[in-house]
């Protein structure tokens, strides 16, 4: 079965954070997808800290990247017949992020 | 272990305020800001973890762990930073020992202790209750705008203030007397009363009563009347207030958890052993000659559980209760209460022309109570078209499934009728 990597993005835009029961609720829902797609999901996801470095020829800065609008904060890595499937699963995912979704080669 | 999902409910909401309140403790006030940083990025690291590992055993414990080291690496940094720049660390051991709040008469319980910094009179009044909704109850904004009758931009406003504000105070948060502690009661008791208004008719999400809101709005006043500072005619009436509202709380919900009205309920459902302790505090707010908002509504309150029935309230009496009510406490929702006590004195004839006669722009805009009462006077007065159109407009502004489901019911019968 094909595997694919599920890229979550979040805007860096400053926004009120939201109250600890809106964040429960969201855990909820969360629980509830990992849950309902157990057998689809394959271990080793996880979510991003903050910062980190960029390395570009050979120069290192901190990123992420202030002047990005996005920056990656999980990657899960599905399996799925195909990336129809794979895109069903996505859409279901709480928490109004922007995914990205795609095949892995399969080199490894 | 156990799905997220199976946390009770507003696990998050009830942690989040009592670890701000012991870290706050041990951190010191003027880090109350940071202190709510850390505990909102230790939720969010629970939420993440707990998404993908499931719930630890102790969920509060792990939780308090995480937001005491974030904390702790914060302080690092702060330290670190002082040390960098030796100008800037002169009272540097005022740094490493926060000044703690310190009551005179311990509060021993810390969400508690908290309020009564929240409700500090150097905070501007109107910010306290929404930095102690915020802080310590876990309000979201929108909830709080919903219980203050304001806008959420105007929420954002008041908490900043009040934060800012409690940064400026700075070390010097010197121990506050006796007097300056009973000075703040007033805005704590308004807090705990917001806490259990709150709960009793939730503005948002999917359950119109919250057992968890009251109940710790509850154990607030409980430990207040514990305490020396609290031992007052208002805190008795308050729970006395409270613990007429909580006897009624399983009658007014029917299976299918739709709201009943308090003429339709089961008198005999409600909680007689709640009335009664209610009843003794009732009767021990009254030493003194004292008169507070919480005594004229816990006589409200105790007129509707005396009455056998609901034909048989003795509405003159509550008549006659909002209106003192109105004096001391002038406030829309009082004017839309008393209109429908006098709705029931002398008709609905009456209780529509009181609300008429005031002018708009003193009508709360975005509370859809309002047009809800507005629409029950002209249904009984037959004027289905009318209470439709209020109906309607009350509709589009609630937030809370079990508001639609009751208006939608509502809106049938005006159809059928």
């Amino acid at each position: 079965m094909p595997k694919y990597l599920l890229l979550a993005r979040n805007s860096t835009e400053p926004k009120a954070p939201p109250s600890p029961e809106e964040m429960q609720a969201l855990g909820a829902a969360w629980g509830a997808w990992m849950s309902k797609f157990r057998s689809a999901i394959v271990t080793g996801g996880d979510g991003l800290q903050p910062g980190g470095r960029v390395i570009k020829d050979g120069i290192v800065t901190d990123g992420p990247y202030v002047e990005a609008k996005e920056v990656i904060i999980s990657f899960t890595l599905l399996q799925a017949d195909d990336i129809e499937a794979a895109l069903a699963i996505a859409r279901e995912c709480p928490g109004g992020l922007c995914f990205e979704l795609r095949e892995l080669a399969g080199y490894a | 272990m156990s799905e997220p999902r199976a946390l009770v409910e507003h696990f998050f909401r009830h942690e989040s305020g009592r670890i701000v309140a012991l870290l706050t403790r041990s951190m010191g006030v003027r880090r109350l800001a940071m202190v709510e940083d850390v505990v909102q990025s230790a939720l969010v690291q629970a939420l993440e973890t707990w998404s993908r590992r499931g719930v630890p055993d102790d969920p509060a414990g792990w939780l308090y762990r995480t937001a005491r080291n974030l904390a702790i690496d914060a302080i690092r940094r702060e330290r670190a930073l002082a040390q960098a720049l030796p100008r800037l660390v002169e009272g540097a051991d005022c740094e490493s020992s926060p000044v703690d709040p310190h009551f005179e008469d311990e509060i021993g319980d810390e969400p508690l202790r908290l309020l009564f910094v929240c409700c500090h009179d150097a905070v501007p009044a109107e910010s306290r209750i929404a930095l102690a909704l915020r802080t310590l109850c876990g309000f979201s904004t929108a909830e709080i705008a919903r219980a203050l009758l304001t806008t959420e931009a105007n929420v954002q406003k008041r908490v900043q203030r009040a934060r800012d504000r409690l940064r400026e105070l700075d070390v010097g948060f010197e121990t506050p007397a006796p007097a300056e502690l009973r000075a703040r009661l007033d805005a704590v008791l308004s807090v705990i009363y917001l806490l259990f208004s709150q709960g009793c008719h939730a503005t948002h999400g999917e359950v119109p009563i919250r057992r968890d809101l009251c109940d710790e709005a509850r154990r607030l006043a409980r430990m207040l009347a514990a305490h020396p500072i609290g031992e007052v005619p208002a805190v008795h009436a308050l729970l006395a207030l409270m613990g007429f509202h909580a006897a009624r709380f399983l009658a007014r919900l029917d299976s299918d958890g739709t709201i009943v009205l308090l003429e339709a309920q089961n008198r005999a459902a409600w909680d007689w052993s709640e009335i009664r302790e209610a009843m003794e505090w009732l009767a021990r707010s009254a030493i003194g000659d004292e008169l507070t908002r919480y005594h004229v509504e816990a006589g409200i309150a105790w007129e509707h559980c005396r009455a056998p029935s609901f034909a048989q309230t003795d509405w003159n009496r509550v008549v006659e209760l909002y209106e003192i009510l109105d004096q001391i406490a002038p406030s829309p929702l009082t004017t839309l209460n008393r209109a429908v006590a006098v709705s029931y004195l002398l008709g609905p004839r009456a209780g529509l022309d009181r609300l008429e006669s005031i002018p708009p722009e003193s009508v709360p805009a975005r509370y859809p109570g309002w047009p809800a009462v507005i629409g029950e006077l002209n249904f009984r007065l037959g004027r289905f078209a009318d209470a439709e159109r209020a109906w309607r407009e009350a509709l589009r502004g609630t937030t809370t499934r079990a508001d639609r489901e009751f208006l939608a019911r509502r809106l049938d019968l005006c159809r059928s009728g």
